[in-house]
């Protein structure tokens, strides 16, 4: 960092670059706002404040929209495809201060024991005029809205499907980027049907792990610290972060680019990508002197009742084992102890498997780009790999 | 004499409450909930119950009821013996808030000296006026509060305390409901007109007409089965015919022929010893990666899986080698029949490719 901002040839402006480049790598991209988000929950009352958070739009607006003077950035964001990014990092931003900034409100009257903002107010409106009116001025701007859309930015439609011209990069929707971000890093069938599934199957199975009543119908960050991080972590990081990553920082040949960079499609990247077994098996003896050769195991143990691939794999399933199986039991006896008197059982175990998956994601992504992972566990015999 | 007898002594409410009227047509002798404040209450009464005057069972009842849980109490029990001498206690100050079914509320339907009698219910008619009260021990109870003249009496009394007994160790919603529990009750029910159906009787309707539906839907959806297929699968001939060996005589091994990319989905590649057709589909998810000549590897653009010129996977999610196909000389013509796939299971599980049919030795 510190040579890019004394590389004294440089003009300010490339300095500035160069140093945004360097923040953007994904690792540290991802650890910054990771610390923003866990900033951000705890000085929740500090940067909700409407002065703090109009000034924190404005710089962010100088330099959204000053980079579009950068011709790659330029190239990116008016790509018709990536308009909606645009609104949804500026909506996402807005609704989220919103929610905290009443939070904050709530938080603050209910400590001096006044009543909550939401108290004494009645949800209840007239269908006809004011619902009525309200979806008919809606459904107009909506309307005009989507026409001028349609009319200035053409759809990006492509020539039709050739395989010896593919895209590069060929990119999802904007709003499946995040899912396409962990296709990278997961099979298939995890990261294209378990973990949406699981997506689903927790926002469902929520109000029936979290019973508690706090926070119904106000907003609050106090009460419920825990539950709120939890699922803004959830959506704000591994939802949107994703989708953002997936657009600015994804390149030719799915490489990680700067949102400053040239998409050089024949940069070389280096990414050899080891599994567990191959740590265990083969970089761990030839470091350091341990009771077993260097190689992969190919020969199955116990007159073949245990396949080959299996003994290959037994570091990944221990990992895992521990990581599914006993670091629960070890968390209910330890920090969730709390958590597990309070669920239950089966709640426990439905919340364990939502929350592990859940981090799991982050977990193998910065194994991924600081030591090149690939799996936990390969058994591509059963295409099988975590 | 071992039997003990569970008294709530303390209501209370935590935050949170929802105002939906189940607490107060569970207890309304404790509970009232205010529909204009958005709030419910802990009537006076009830709120000033002290160790000594335990309040009615049916606390526990709406607590459980409760559908946010914010009824909390304080419980503790007493030996069933001594359960009437909290319960006279109870009797006096909360004679006029007539508690339903409770041990205390026997005595509060009693008309107790040396307290104030419920108004509208005069005790001295009580026992003419309750013919209801069918159930010995409630008969006993009111006999003996009757003729003793009220609740001291009746723990004077020689036979009473076993009526007592009796009384307490039958479950609240066996007893008796007195009659201001009774209205509230029926208040409470939902309006039923004639001929429209209970929830109950749509959901078992819905039900049978679902499981019908499925009966008779699922089989004749299974009769357009075949509709759903096409009549004639248009497939390429999988052997697709590349020419002449010599064709490839000028390529070196590490390099990749891409003639053939997009006419018959597959490269011809040149290993040091031979020649093989490595189909173009990435194994991860199927897109189709391009040949970087310069980097000598294939990457896919899509999720940035890549391949060495041997079609082995090193880098991004693919778990396998790219596929091969058969390959021969046929008449003088390399021929690759993609019928026939070798199936490399990782980068350093390639036996498969020595078979004979992968590839041609050059």
């Amino acid at each position: 960092m510190f040579e890019i901002l004394a590389n004294s040839g440089a003009s300010l402006g490339e300095r500035f670059r160069g140093l945004v480049n360097w923040l953007c790598a994904p690792e540290k991209f991802v650890s910054l706002a990771t610390v923003g988000f866990i900033l951000a929950l705890v000085a929740y009352r500090k940067w909700t404040k409407p002065k703090v958070i109009l000034t924190v739009t404005i710089l962010f607006s100088i330099f959204y929209f000053g980079s579009m003077t950068d011709h790659n950035f330029f190239k990116i964001i008016t790509k018709p495809d990536n308009v909606p990014i645009t609104m949804l990092i500026f909506f996402t931003g807005f609704v989220t201060w919103l929610a905290f900034r009443q939070a904050a409100i709530n938080d603050e009257r209910t400590e001096r024991g006044e009543p909550l903002l939401e108290a004494g107010s009645d949800d209840k409106v007239l269908v006809w005029p004011d619902l009525v009116y309200t979806e008919l001025i809606c459904l107009v701007l909506c309307t005009v809205f989507l026409i001028v859309w349609a009319i200035i930015l053409k759809a990006p439609l492509e020539p039709p499907a050739n395989p010896s011209v593919i895209p590069n990069p060929s990119k999802a929707p904007w709003y499946f980027l995040g899912l396409q971000e962990l296709l990278v890093y997961f099979d298939p069938w995890i990261a294209g049907v378990l973990l949406p599934g699981l997506i689903i199957f927790g926002l469902v199975a929520l109000p029936f792990i979290d019973k508690n009543p706090r926070g119904n119908g106000y907003y609050t960050l106090k009460e419920r610290p825990f539950v709120i991080s939890v699922y803004m972590f959830g959506w704000v990081i591994m939802w949107i972060v994703l989708i953002i990553v997936g657009t600015f920082l994804r390149g030719p040949n799915w490489n990680f680019f700067g949102p400053y960079e040239y998409w050089d499609s024949h940069r070389p990247v280096a990414l050899l990508n080891i599994n567990v077994s191959d740590v265990f098996w083969i970089v761990m003896p030839s470091k350091w002197n341990l009771p077993w050769k260097p190689g992969l195991p190919n020969q199955a143990a116990l007159g073949g009742l245990v396949p080959a691939y299996i003994i290959r794999e037994a570091p990944g399933l221990v990992l895992l084992g521990f990581y599914f199986f006993v670091m629960p039991v070890l968390l209910a006896k330890t920090a969730f102890k709390k958590i597990f008197s309070q669920l239950g059982m089966i709640r426990y175990v439905v919340f364990w498997i939502l929350m592990s998956w859940m981090l799991l994601v982050p977990i193998k992504m910065v194994l991924r780009w600081l030591f090149n992972l690939k799996y936990f566990l390969a058994i591509t015999e059963w295409f099988f790999n975590v | 004499m071992s039997t003990a007898v569970k008294l709530v002594t303390k209501v209370w409410i935590a935050p949170g409450c929802i105002v939906c009227d189940a607490c107060e047509t569970t207890a309304p002798s404790v509970f009232e909930v205010k529909h204009d404040d958005g709030t419910c209450l802990i009537r006076p009464a009830a709120l000033d119950a002290e160790f000594t005057k335990p309040l009615t069972p049916d606390i526990i009842q709406a607590a459980e009821e409760c559908p946010v849980d914010v009824i909390k109490f304080d419980l503790i029990e007493v030996p069933a013996d001594q359960a009437p001498k909290f319960a006279t206690a109870a009797a006096a100050p909360a004679a006029d808030k007539a508690e339903p079914h409770a041990p205390a509320a026997a005595h509060a339907e009693g008309p107790a000296p040396g307290a104030k009698a419920s108004p509208e219910k005069p005790a001295p008619k009580k026992p003419t006026e309750k013919p209801k009260s069918t159930d010995p021990a409630i008969a006993a109870l009111i006999a003996a509060a009757t003729i003793r003249g009220g609740a001291a009496g009746i723990i004077k009394g020689a036979d009473a305390p076993s009526a007592l007994k009796e009384i307490q160790k039958q479950s609240p919603d066996k007893l008796p409901p007195d009659a201001r529990y009774a209205k509230v009750i029926e208040q409470s029910k939902p309006e039923k007109k004639d001929g429209e159906p209970s929830r109950r009787e749509i959901l078992s309707a819905g039900v049978a007409w679902g499981i019908m539906g499925l009966g008779v839907g699922v089989p004749s959806l299974m009769g357009f089965q075949r509709f759903m297929m096409p009549n004639v699968l248009e497939e390429p001939e999988p052997k697709f015919r590349c020419g002449p060996l010599s064709r490839f005589a000028n390529l070196q091994p590490g390099e990749v022929d891409e003639t053939f990319k997009n006419s018959g989905k597959f490269w011809i590649i040149r290993e040091e010893e031979r020649l093989a057709a490595v189909s173009i589909v990435c194994t991860h998810l199927g897109c189709i990666p391009n040949w970087l000549g310069n980097d000598r590897k294939f990457k896919c653009p899509c999720h940035g899986s890549g391949f060495k010129p041997n079609g082995t996977n090193f880098e991004g999610p693919a778990p396998r080698p790219l596929e091969r196909f058969k390959i021969n000389i046929d008449a003088g013509q390399v021929v690759v029949d993609r019928s026939k796939k070798f199936l490399a299971m990782g980068p350093n599980d390639t036996a498969v490719w020595n078979d004979p049919d992968a590839s041609i030795p050059v």
